[in-house]
Order: structure tokens, then sequence, then C-alpha cells
């Protein structure tokens, strides 16, 4: 570990450290979410380690409960998941001088913390030690934080009654998730249509109805944003 | 529940399902990228999964559309309690309690 490594890691961290709390309680609302479907811990734990992800996580667990098909299952993941590929491709400038497996790794452990703390140093930082630090750091300790939590939630949901429908804060969790992203209006044209969408579709086969939902929430959205760019520029 | 053999096959794909997306660019680097109107319409990708994912399960009691049920409801509260808080456990202590209290009005 290079001394440049150490100093970007420390800054990193350091940033990083108030933000990361609010890992907490969706770490703990995903092990209680993954209980309540049914999985072992062992299972709960193994979905935690290889996927590594709250929402695809979240948001696939209905669908794994629900016995639907794999496609639909790794193609609401890949939706759920497209945000990223946007934040790696803004990153990407920031990985110059880092050879290629520690690229799969910063890879693996990028998540919307992360990039909200590393964007700025990443792609204005000069030496490719520090960068790689500042970036593992919060990434790291993001993974360690997350797995922690996850396993208290799983041993937390077993002692709690069934009736109490722990199940739903997965819900409540895609909620929290959604609401900033809703602030924005196409944003909220695309989840309104979408939701929408998917509920009157609800009954096509091979639960088509979610990813028609999906596809027409995303046109709607690109309408709307066109919509409202056409109405400032006659403005 | 899908049994013990295919659910770790279906981890391993949404683990790549996740993994690919958020290590491509990085792993590339700047060989590559994307057309400037598809990353804008894909932005528009989570939200309308999450929706899409979401208003079914709120706003369907059995197959029938019912704009009044304790799930709604709690979904509401929620909202609400994120949109006006910054607390990150009120929006699940405010949808429990609305769904847990209705459902036990609703039965007595």
């Amino acid at each position: 570990m290079t001394t440049s490594f150490r100093a970007g890691a420390h800054a990193g961290f350091t940033a990083f450290l108030p933000l990361s709390v609010g890992l907490v309680p969706w770490a703990l609302v995903m092990g209680m979410a993954m209980t309540s479907t049914g999985f072992s811990p062992l299972q709960a734990m193994g979905m935690n380690v290889i996927v590594f992800a709250g929402t695809a996580q979240l948001g696939t667990l209905p669908l794994i409960a629900a016995e639907a098909p794999l496609w639909l299952i790794v193609v609401t993941a890949l939706a759920l998941n497209l945000r990223f590929v946007i934040f790696s491709a803004a990153l990407a400038p920031g990985f110059r001088g880092v050879p290629t497996h520690e690229r799969w790794l910063a890879g693996h452990l990028l998540t919307d913390g992360v990039f909200a703390t590393c964007l700025d140093k990443m792609l204005s930082v000069d030496d490719p030690r520090w960068r790689l630090g500042y970036y593992l750091a919060p990434a790291v300790w993001s993974w360690v934080l997350w797995q922690a939590f996850t396993l208290i939630g799983i041993f937390a949901a077993g002692i709690v009654p069934k009736a109490w429908s722990l199940e739903f804060m997965a819900t409540i969790a895609l909620l929290v998730l959604l609401v900033p992203m809703a602030r924005i209006r196409p944003m909220l044209v695309a989840a309104v249509v979408g939701g929408l969408s998917a509920t009157l579709l609800r009954n096509m086969p091979l639960r088509l109805g979610i990813v028609s939902g999906i596809v027409l929430g995303i046109a709607a959205g690109f309408a709307a944003e066109r919509f409202e760019h056409g109405r400032k520029d006659h403005d | 529940m899908i049994d013990d053999g295919s659910l770790w096959l279906v981890f391993i794909l949404i683990g790549l399902a996740t993994t690919l997306p958020r290590a491509g660019f990085i792993v590339l680097g700047s060989r590559v990228s994307l057309p400037g109107t598809l990353q804008r319409a894909l932005r528009y990708a989570p939200a309308a999964a999450l929706a899409a994912i979401i208003a079914p399960d709120i706003l369907v009691v059995g197959n029938t559309v019912e704009p009044f049920n304790p799930k709604l409801a709690a979904a509401i509260a929620a909202v609400v309690a994120a949109l006006l808080w910054r607390n990150p456990w009120l929006p699940f202590i405010a949808g429990m309690a609305v769904l847990l209290g209705l459902r036990f009005l609703l039965a007595n």
C-alpha cells in the first residue's frame, strides 16, 4: 500500500463516514425482507454477498417469492441497475492508470453513495493511487456495514411474529428510494405511467405486465422531458 | 418457494445483472461510450421499474384494483414521512403503524 493510496483512502473515508449511517436502516430492512420471503440465513447472506445491491435485491424479492420466470427476474434486476451504467460511464475517466483487476473490484463495489461521494475527486485528482484509495475506502466500508447490518436484520426478523407483516418493509423501502427520484417532473411521469401500466396489465402472461410497465414508463419519462424542453424553447 | 439449487442460480444471475452494469465502463475505460439519447432515456428506468413493482402490490387486492386498502394507506403514510422529514427510520415507522393499525381496526 503506497503512501498516496493511504492518504486518498483517509480522505475518502472521512468524506463518506457521516453519509454511511444512512445504510444502516436499509441493511436491517434487507435482512428482514429476505427472511420474510422465506430465505434461510445462509441463503440470505449468500444473496447479500453475491448481489450486494439493495434496490436490485428488494425489487426482485417479490418476483422470487411469486416464482416468476428467471428471465423476468433478470430483466427486472437489469432495469433497476441501469443507473449504474450511467454512473460507471461517468466515473470511467477517473480510473485511468488503474490496473484491470482493481477496476473490476471497484465496479463490483459501486453504489449510489460511493458514486455521489467520489465522482468529483475521481475526475479532478491526478495521482491514480490516491484516486483509487479515495474510491475504495468508502466502497469497502459500505460493503462491511451492509453485510454486518443485514446479518443483524436476518436474526431480528426471526424473533418478530409473522402477523406483523414485516415483508411490507420491503415495499416501504422501495417507495423511499422512489420519492427523491420523483421530485423531478419527468421522473414522476415515468413512475406514474410505469406503476399504472404494470397495475392495469397485471394479468398478462409471464408477468409481462411489469416489463411493459417499465418500458412504457421510460418512454413516458423521455416524452415528458422532450415536452418540457419544447415548452422552454418557446417561452 | 423455489428449491435451494435454483435459488443460488437466481442469485448468481442477479449478481451478474448487477456487477456487469456497474463495472462495464469502469473496466472498459474511455474506449467506448453510450449514445447521448440512450443515456438520457435510461435515466428513467429505475423510477419506472420501482413503480412497476410497487404499484400492483399496493393497489390490487385479490385481483381487483382497490383504491381504499390498508397497504395503500400505509404507502401514502410512508411517502408523506419521507417527503417531510429527513429521518431515515420514520417512513418505516409511519407505514408499518398505519398498516397494522388499520388491519387491527378493520378486524374488530
